[in-house]
């Protein structure tokens, strides 16, 4: 860990941790095999307050930093990283809202973000990260805007009851708007059955001349794709986060197997290649965190934090894969049965990769961003 | 109904890191930082469960260095309302006589206190005893052990104090004085929110002169307690047998077993 962190960040630490390994690590195995979350579980973690982390006080929040929410989604991803997948998608909205929302929509959201999940929606099913390729539209009638469209791949998709969308006012224009579920118009659609992170809803959405006022466009007319980019980069460093969780858990794993399977009578953490993955794996976690810790510590500091966020996830994101590829091989036979986390680890690593950005998004915008600071 | 709780807390060092000093034979109590003593968290949880049924105030009371105020924030953050630290040279090396005194006298001074709830022992001392010292020193009713509490009126509590072989059902008047033992509830997590809000209040820190205390009964002057040795003594397993819940029957079984030893 590279941040120090305050006491009260520091009780809020112990408290997550405490939480986590009595609520949430028991259920590890069962959320992925039934591709949900039992609702006791939800339910707690929305009575404990986790859904109002960065909301502000006035709201009925929390107020905590970049910092203490890259914690929290750490300590929460070392024992399950779908749970701390939810929680990105619901922050990296609410972020949204408290930075661009109007005040008076404020008023109205943020104290439901307390209780309510919320969700972005920018993917389409005919484009992904190219937003300007985007048909979901937003035409205004006289007082009110008429919403049509969909939104695919959204984290958190069919669990969340509130959304920002983005949608296009002009050819080349997007603005971001906000949907509750309860809209007339608003209609859930498919739920994606993914290999990995199989506790996270990922879903689809339809507006269908769903009617909104002026009140319910986060920011201005065609700041949707700057918002777009900024839930981005939110999220990313929170993707790292979760990254180096995967990687902690691996490792937590790793260790207590090495240390109870023998080879000819001595406990194969004493062979030098396991040594060697464990190595890795403890490597990866450690980089990994030390990215999105920089990246929180710069968001905090009102510093540029885009470049080591993308950063965090990317590295990241290729470290817990690799880490779990290295676990899996400690393990042999037991690393890639059911019976055994790692095989889910793998699977889960494999989403960070895509979410919130492609691998290979993420490579032209680190490559944009360093040449800008060459001289 | 609006009740007054107290709840009494101490800050222990975490249980792998406990030292006893070799001279004084006390727990030493560093610098480094402690945890709340588990079984407190269940005399939270009964305050603050009471305080959600019927309205109350609770306010917690802690007497310690002022690093013990991070054992009282993890309170509020559970949902306490105040936290008061006794806190001052003059309280050092109190036993439990003088810690009981000190914390009665705060009572007194808080002035309009119906219950006041203690853990039922720490875990670094593990004496027991504070609870019902401070409720002898206020001279109010104690129950000692609860592990459930039913309905409560404006002027009395009945409890069940749940011991190794038997199970007492008690009715007290209040004020009374109550130490919990962990079956009485789970206690809750402190809120991401109520931590932040913990550290946004005050918590008063009252001395020796804030309270109206005899001089000889405070900190080590008012400590008679001398420890010579500390050791773990040997569990002594008793053989036990039940008779039934029938008396008649029971107290026939009861003679045919003091006939066969050759007792009676």
């Amino acid at each position: 860990m590279s941040v120090v962190l305050k006491e009260h960040q520091q009780m809020l630490h112990q408290m997550v941790v405490d939480f986590a390994r009595k609520e949430i690590k028991p259920l590890d195995m069962q959320i992925d095999k039934q591709q949900a979350y039992p609702k006791e579980l939800w339910h707690k973690i929305i009575e404990t307050g986790f859904l109002g982390l960065i909301v502000p006080n006035e709201f009925g929040g929390a107020n905590f930093d970049a910092i203490a929410e890259a914690q929290t989604i750490f300590d929460i991803a070392c024992n399950n990283a779908s749970v701390a997948f939810t929680l990105e998608g619901h922050y990296k909205t609410v972020d949204q809202v408290k930075k661009y929302a109007k005040d008076s929509l404020k008023e109205k959201y943020l104290p439901q973000a307390n209780k309510r999940i919320f969700g972005f929606g920018s993917t389409e099913p005919q484009g992904g990260s190219n937003i300007m390729g985007h048909s979901a539209s937003a035409i205004k009638e006289g007082d009110y805007w008429i919403l049509n469209g969909n939104k695919t791949m959204i984290t958190n998709g069919g669990l969340a009851e509130v959304y920002l969308v983005l949608l296009k006012t002009a050819p080349e224009e997007l603005t971001c708007f906000l949907v509750d579920k309860d809209m007339p118009g608003f209609k859930f659609g498919k739920q994606e059955d993914f290999f990995g992170m199989r506790g996270t809803p990922v879903g689809e959405i339809f507006l269908e001349n769903v009617k909104v006022t002026d009140e319910y466009m986060i920011g201005k007319i065609g700041q949707g794709a700057e918002i777009g980019d900024q839930a981005h980069y939110d999220a990313r460093i929170n993707m790292g986060a979760i990254a180096a969780g995967i990687c902690q858990h691996a490792l937590d794993v790793v260790l207590d197997y090495a240390k109870q399977r023998k080879a000819i009578d001595k406990p194969i953490i004493e062979l030098f290649s396991i040594q060697n993955k464990i190595t890795e794996i403890a490597i990866a976690k450690e980089n990994s965190q030390l990215l999105y810790e920089e990246a929180a510590k710069l968001k905090n500091e009102g510093k540029p934090y885009a470049k080591v966020a993308t950063m965090a996830k990317s590295y990241g994101s290729r470290a817990a894969f690799s880490a779990c590829d290295h676990a899996l091989q400690v393990l042999g036979g037991y690393g890639y049965s059911k019976e055994y986390p790692i095989e889910h680890l793998l699977r889960d690593a494999r989403a960070l990769q895509i979410a919130e950005g492609s691998l290979e998004k993420m490579v032209i915008e680190i490559a944009k961003e360093v040449q800008k600071e060459v001289v | 109904m609006s009740l007054h709780i107290v709840v009494c807390v101490k800050q222990v060092p975490v249980s792998n890191n406990l030292k006893i000093d070799p001279v004084t034979k006390n727990v030493m109590r560093s610098s480094e930082p402690g945890i709340m003593n588990p079984f407190d968290q269940n005399a939270i949880e009964a305050a603050l469960k009471m305080k959600e049924r019927y309205g109350a105030k609770v306010t917690l009371l802690s007497m310690g260095p002022k690093n013990f105020e991070i054992t009282l924030r993890q309170g509020l953050a559970m949902g306490a309302d105040d936290a008061i630290l006794l806190s001052s040279r003059a309280f050092g090396g109190a036993d439990t006589l003088a810690t009981g005194y000190v914390l009665s006298q705060a009572i007194k001074a808080l002035g309009d206190v119906h219950l006041v709830f203690f853990g039922r022992q720490s875990i670094d001392a593990d004496t027991g005893q504070v609870g019902p010292i401070v409720a002898e020193f206020l001279n109010w009713p104690q129950i000692t052990y609860i592990s459930q509490i039913y309905p409560v009126d404006n002027k009395s509590i009945e409890a069940v104090r749940l011991m190794e072989n038997m199970e007492q059902s008690i009715k007290v008047t209040l004020p009374a004085v109550f130490t919990v033992r962990s079956e009485l509830n789970e206690p809750r997590y402190a809120t991401p929110r109520n931590i932040m809000l913990s550290y946004q209040k005050d918590i008063q820190v009252w001395d020796e002169k804030k309270l109206d205390v005899d001089p000889n009964r405070i900190g080590i002057k008012g400590s008679p307690t001398v420890v010579r040795k500390v050791w773990t003594p040997k569990k002594i397993v008793k053989k036990s047998e039940s008779l039934g819940e029938d008396p008649d029957s029971a107290a026939r079984k009861l003679l045919q077993i003091l006939r066969a030893r050759n007792i009676i």
